[in-house]
């Protein structure tokens, strides 16, 4: 099953990049859930078939997978953008155009310094460009992006990133661990789109950027703003 | 056996509590059996070796984790009596004043789910479990700093969220890479001691890398600059309990998950290892010294000294100060936790941390004055007095290169002048534009019965240490 997992893998490739380059988080969302639901599929597209049918614990763990991943946590962002009425990343710090190039960039480095790195006999060539690209993209949202719930996109989309190389590389550790690794991963997407939620009620908007109320330095002379606030 | 307990007592601990919502004393009481169930378990482990399982495959610990987990253990019992005496005094305030608080309910558990998965880091035997365990404190932490509900502790809550789980997600990635590295020794998966045996025969290419990343993303949650960024704000967000464990307990555990790797790291590469810790180190104390000189938020201060405490932990680390390393880190975490707890108390009193308001706290709370004097100096290792970080400020000049020494000497002397200078800010001279009611001031003074206790225990400690050194033992 080389040829699906690699054609997995540029389909992967494809939904970073269009994530990159989305204004609209409805379709961040959409974009992140496919992307949850290929990457859970991933170690099926690898199972040599030959062999006979995968064992009871992979086959769990890719429902389990396809279920937090592609539907649940989804499901779970798109409840707080509903909540939150945002709907658009109007101004982000970097613009679309310019994301887009920074995405080429990404994904050619990714290449670049992948060409180095000899692919194991039983791993796909594209697996450590993908993962590295769809890591890097993930971050690029986090930080280029100013809605809270995009950057919780992000955080997603890295995390993907990294399971992608994992399971890419064949790296095999016990089904407990991995099911704790998703279920850690649940309930940290759980609580930051419960921490968008509640940013929306009190500020008002979801603009990380405007969230500058803790500071270091006494910027008006009369001490840290934020003593309304403690008490 | 006892391992598991340790971490399965705080987390049952925290369900019950969760569950048993109606009844208040029954959170307290719970509090308490976990802190001294946890401070018993741990005796157990620290005086019987036979019980420490540590050849096992998921939970064990061996010295090194011993004593991470006595002084989180130790931190614990502290903040546990601390909070059982503090909580009612600020619920009492916020219902007379109408603020809203984290309802105990929520509060506690999460404070023995943080302990139970602070003792997972240190006891698990796999770097995969210990990786889910630095990223569950990142969770069951999360809702602590929500305490007061505020705007800014919000914003606190939020940075740590992202800041502290793309950094573990980076040690993730880390960890995957050691699997890499690890191929072609035979040794199947992510188990500390099948790596520790094999170590020699990992590729040094893949585990230098893997050695960055872990660095990078235990780095950012033990607060090594510059990747610290989230925790000045979460420390001065969250209330003194709070901050005690996160900066006392949490970065020595992220510590213990960088030292794990070094630990399995081939000898060759183990230079370069030493010297970025020693580069980290550094920089976190020079950024240390560049923000709190200067500083207008005194819990700020105390967050800016644990970045520079953690870069001193490095650099001692990383100049193969091992023994030193870990005294520091008992001392620094003892002493933490008590500018915390006081500084909690005076947060409680005067409702504001920003220094320009603050003066003649002497008059006010003068057992707290004291304290917080008391612990400033012992934090910042002023000699002579018999204090644990002089002790390891001294191995530390003692063993480095002269223009290490010479610099390492200059930072601290800045830190301790900028600490000082707002400490003695906030006691003397006249009183500050804050007015508070003598019998809250009175109330509060009553809260300072753990901070001393912890004081003298660290006194104690620092004077074991002098022998054992005087003896040449150190």
């Amino acid at each position: 099953m080389d040829g699906l997992s690699e054609v997995l893998l540029v389909v992967l490739l494809g939904l970073s990049l269009l994530m990159a380059n989305s204004s609209r988080v409805i379709h961040c969302i959409r974009l992140v859930a496919f992307q949850g639901i290929l990457v859970g599929l991933l170690p099926l597209a690898q199972w040599d078939w030959s062999s006979g049918f995968p064992g009871f614990g992979l086959l769990a763990l890719v429902i389990v997978s396809v279920c937090v991943k592609g539907i649940t946590l989804p499901l779970l962002l798109y409840r707080a953008m509903r909540m939150t009425n945002v709907e658009c990343e109007f101004k982000p710090l970097v613009g679309y155009s310019a994301s887009m190039a920074v995405a080429l960039l990404v994904i050619g480095f990714s290449f670049a310094i992948s060409s180095g790195i000899v692919p194991l006999s039983d791993a796909s060539s594209f697996s450590v460009p993908v993962s590295i690209s769809t890591m890097l993209l993930g971050l690029f949202l986090v930080i280029s992006r100013r809605k809270a719930l995009i950057q919780a996109l992000g955080f997603l989309a890295f995390e993907n990133g990294i399971s992608i190389f994992g399971i890419g590389m064949s790296l095999q550790y016990s089904w407990i661990i991995e099911l704790g690794v998703l279920l850690v991963i649940f309930a940290l997407v759980f609580m930051m789109g419960f921490a968008v939620c509640q940013i929306s009620r009190e500020f008002s908007h979801t603009d990380i950027y405007r969230l500058n109320l803790l500071v270091d330095w006494d910027r008006n002379g009369k001490g840290v703003e934020k003593d309304e606030e403690v008490a | 056996m006892v391992p598991w307990l340790v971490v399965l007592v705080p987390t049952l601990a925290g369900l019950a509590s969760y569950l048993l919502r109606r009844r208040r004393w029954v959170l307290t009481a719970l509090l308490l059996f976990t802190a001294l169930f946890h401070s018993a378990a741990t005796l157990c482990l620290v005086l019987r070796p036979g019980v420490r399982c540590e050849g096992s495959t998921w939970l064990g610990v061996d010295d090194i984790g011993v004593w991470v987990l006595a002084v989180t253990s130790i931190l614990f019992f502290f903040v546990s009596f601390h909070t059982a005496m503090w909580l009612p005094e600020e619920e009492r305030y916020a219902r007379e004043h109408g603020e809203e608080l984290l309802p105990a309910h929520v509060f506690l558990p999460c404070m023995e789910l943080f302990l139970g998965t602070m003792s997972l880091i240190v006891l698990s035997r796999n770097l995969a479990l210990m990786w889910l365990a630095i990223e569950a404190t990142t969770l069951v932490s999360a809702p602590l700093i929500l305490f007061r509900r505020s705007k800014a502790s919000l914003e606190a809550m939020w940075k740590y969220l992202l800041i502290c789980s793309v950094g573990v997600g980076l040690a993730m990635f880390g960890t995957l890479l050691v699997a890499m590295s690890a191929r072609g020794t035979g040794c199947d998966g992510l188990g500390f001691a099948e790596l520790l045996l094999c170590s020699e025969g990992l590729e040094p290419g893949w585990f230098l890398a893997a050695f960055i990343f872990i660095l990078v993303g235990y780095g950012t949650k033990m607060g090594l600059a510059p990747f610290h960024t989230w925790l000045p704000d979460t420390l001065a967000e969250a209330p003194g309990v709070v901050s005690a464990l996160l900066s006392g307990a949490l970065l020595n555990c992220s510590f213990l998950g960088i030292i794990r790797f070094w630990q399995i790291a081939p000898q060759s590469i183990r230079p370069f290892c030493d010297k970025l810790l020693i580069a980290l180190g550094l920089l976190s104390l020079l950024t240390a010294l560049f923000f709190i000189v200067g500083q207008v938020d005194f819990k700020r201060m105390l967050a800016y000294a644990s970045v520079g405490h953690m870069g001193f932990i490095a650099i001692l680390w990383g100049l193969g100060q091992h023994d030193a390393s870990f005294m520091h880190m008992f001392g620094y975490a003892l002493m933490i936790m008590t500018l915390f707890l006081v500084a909690g108390n005076i947060v409680f009193v005067y409702r504001t941390r920003s220094v320009s308001r603050f003066g003649g706290m002497f008059d006010r709370l003068p057992r707290h004055s004291v304290l917080w004097i008391v612990a400033l100096l012992l934090l910042n290792g002023a000699p002579p007095s018999p204090l644990l970080t002089f002790v390891t400020e001294y191995i530390l000049v003692r063993s480095s290169s002269l223009w290490l020494g010479i610099a390492v000497l200059i930072l601290l002397f800045g830190v301790f002048a900028g600490m000082m200078r707002i400490g003695l800010k906030m006691c003397m001279g006249p009183a500050g534009e804050v007015d508070v009611s003598t019998e809250h001031a009175r109330t509060t003074e009553r809260l300072c019965g753990i901070p001393v206790l912890a004081t003298i225990l660290a006194i104690c400690g620092g004077i074991l240490f002098i022998l054992l050194m005087s003896r040449g033992e150190l």
